[in-house]
């Protein structure tokens, strides 16, 4: 469709990018098989989520994979109604960001519960997934 | 450092403008700058442009409206800190003055938003973020990220979904007395409360529109500044920091740390205090950023942000006037135009040309806040009167 005012271009451009995760395939790799770990620097011992092989704090290389653990409070929530393009065939989701008994945040989507339900210092649990394409993520699960 | 000045001002209406393409909606302001600035725009030595880019379909949007203006010859690139380009666009044209290495330069912000249908531009700005652990498996909108503030800070402080509509209805207000807002009309706190939730508790009227537009600022020397007007804005001071991507390794959620770094950072550079101000443009992409930013740049204590837009401390008339212009909120958010959008206005304020929706300028200086993305980025640039 054209008018007046606007050129319809007709060259579309569809992008897909290809993430590296080399140095972090063993989150991925355990993730898949039900487990939730992530690194440790073997040098200051400074945890980090999401998982990176280079400290952050130290600059040091050197990283060990550790359990991240499950059990979490919820800090803060919210529930996205308007759904990016990639998502349009998904139900509205809950959004929240859990502290970690052990530690870090990790922001994930919420189960098992509405968002009327939550509030923040709900207790949460972390669990792995795999989504029908075939990729493994991780949800909180409300108590 | 010398002495650095805004000397010419542009800005285009914003708004769905189907009717110019990236270049077009760049010349208008370009076209006001320097007719404002008296000046001929060969004398203009570089020039930089603010713009996050994607929406549109150029890729080098530098060298395309620097080729449709005109400027032959002439150093440019474009630079990019999501919804605050405008103002690191800025930056860069007054570090090249400041520096000696220029003295006159040109600072453009442009986006032109409403050429990829709306969801696609709710994907842009989701990705805007850690892009594999925020968006690939979780779908964050631009909205949830600041959902997640507003739950986090409605829940320590008290702060109403109607404390919200009342920052919403304050901007409608004055983007119906500024022509170059988007939005023309004024809403009421039931019409807020009422629309549709986008991300929980943030609703339609909550947020910034989808927006194109453009606006541009003519930079000078002291010494070039004098000669060429009588009303110079000196740009006093520039502080700008940063956070962490993701937003999962931030603390409690009730503010914006790069604010306060930015604003402590500005206020020293410029010998200023925030009691000082007249008036103020405040990031408000959404409700809950203006509340917040109220506080982080400490124009009152954690947690009182609702309690200054309850009482109206933030109209013109009240302590200080914050967004007269409508703000992000209902003048529109071109991102990248919007950084240079806000130095026009404060510069109308403290040259009292803004007519109908004039503040009153006690002390000569305003403030210019500019977050780009969820705090992932800040500039805040302190102006006025004289030096
Ligand atoms: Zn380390």
């Amino acid at each position: 469709m054209s008018n007046e005012d606007s050129l319809p271009s007709r060259r579309t451009l569809s992008l897909r990018f290809n993430i590296a995760i080399s140095k972090t395939k063993e989150f991925w790799a355990a993730l898949r098989e039900g487990k939730l770990i992530t690194t440790k620097c073997t040098s200051c011992g400074k945890v980090t989520f999401p998982p990176q092989a280079d400290c952050p704090n130290c600059m040091s290389s050197g990283h060990e994979w550790i359990d991240l653990g499950t059990d979490a409070v919820l800090v803060t929530f919210t529930n996205v109604q308007i759904t990016p393009t990639s998502f349009v065939n998904h139900d509205p989701y809950i959004v929240g960001i859990g502290r970690l008994a052990d530690g870090p945040n990790v922001l994930a989507w919420v189960e098992g519960a509405t968002v009327e339900q939550l509030r923040p210092g709900d207790r949460l649990r972390l669990e792995a997934r795999v989504s029908p394409e075939g990729n493994p993520y991780y949800v909180f699960v409300k108590n | 450092m010398r002495n650095v000045a805004i000397v010419g001002i542009g800005h285009s209406r914003f708004g769905k403008r189907s009717d110019v393409n990236v270049a077009e909606l760049a010349f208008e302001s370009i076209k006001q700058a320097i007719e404002d600035a008296k000046i001929d725009k060969k004398q203009i030595q570089n020039v930089t442009l603010g713009s996050a880019g994607g929406w549109y379909e150029e890729s080098l949007p530098a060298v395309i409206i620097n080729e449709y203006a005109g400027f032959e010859n002439v150093g440019t690139m474009r630079v990019e800190a999501a919804c605050a380009s405008g103002s690191a666009a800025v930056r860069s044209a007054y570090l090249s003055v400041a520096s000696g290495e220029a003295d006159i330069t040109l600072a453009i912000g442009v986006e032109k938003m409403t050429e990829v249908d709306t969801l696609t531009s709710v994907e842009l700005m989701g990705r805007a973020g850690s892009y594999l652990w925020e968006f690939e498996n979780y779908g964050m909108t631009f909205p949830a990220y600041y959902a997640l503030y507003a739950v986090s800070h409605m829940n320590k402080f008290g702060t109403t979904e109607e404390d919200l509509a009342r920052v919403a209805v304050k901007a409608h207000h004055y983007a119906s007395l500024n022509p170059l807002a988007h939005f023309q009309k004024e809403i009421t706190i039931e019409k807020a409360l009422n629309s549709q939730v986008v991300a929980w508790p943030l609703k339609l009227y909550d947020a910034c529109p989808i927006s194109d537009g453009s606006a541009a600022v003519v930079l000078a020397s002291e010494d070039v500044a004098r000669k060429m007007t009588d009303t110079p804005i000196w740009i006093r001071g520039i502080g700008l920091s940063s956070d962490s991507a993701n937003l999962s390794k931030r603390g409690e959620y009730l503010g914006l740390e790069a604010t306060v770094q930015s604003s402590r950072r500005a206020y020293s550079l410029a010998r200023t205090s925030p009691g000082d101000i007249d008036v103020a443009t405040c990031h408000d992409c959404f409700t809950i950023a203006e509340l917040m930013a109220y506080e982080d740049l400490g124009l009152c204590e954690k947690g009182q942000g609702a309690k200054l837009v309850r009482e109206g401390q933030t109209e013109i008339g009240g302590k200080i006037a914050v967004n007269p212009d409508g703000g992000l909120k209902a003048k529109g958010h071109p991102i990248g135009a919007t950084g240079v959008s806000m130095m026009v206005e404060i510069s109308k304020q403290l040259r009292h040309e803004a007519g109908k929706r004039q503040a009153p300028i006690k002390n000569g200086i305003g403030l210019v806040h500019n977050v780009g993305g969820t705090g992932h980025y800040c500039y805040v640039t302190v102006l006025s009167r004289s030096l």
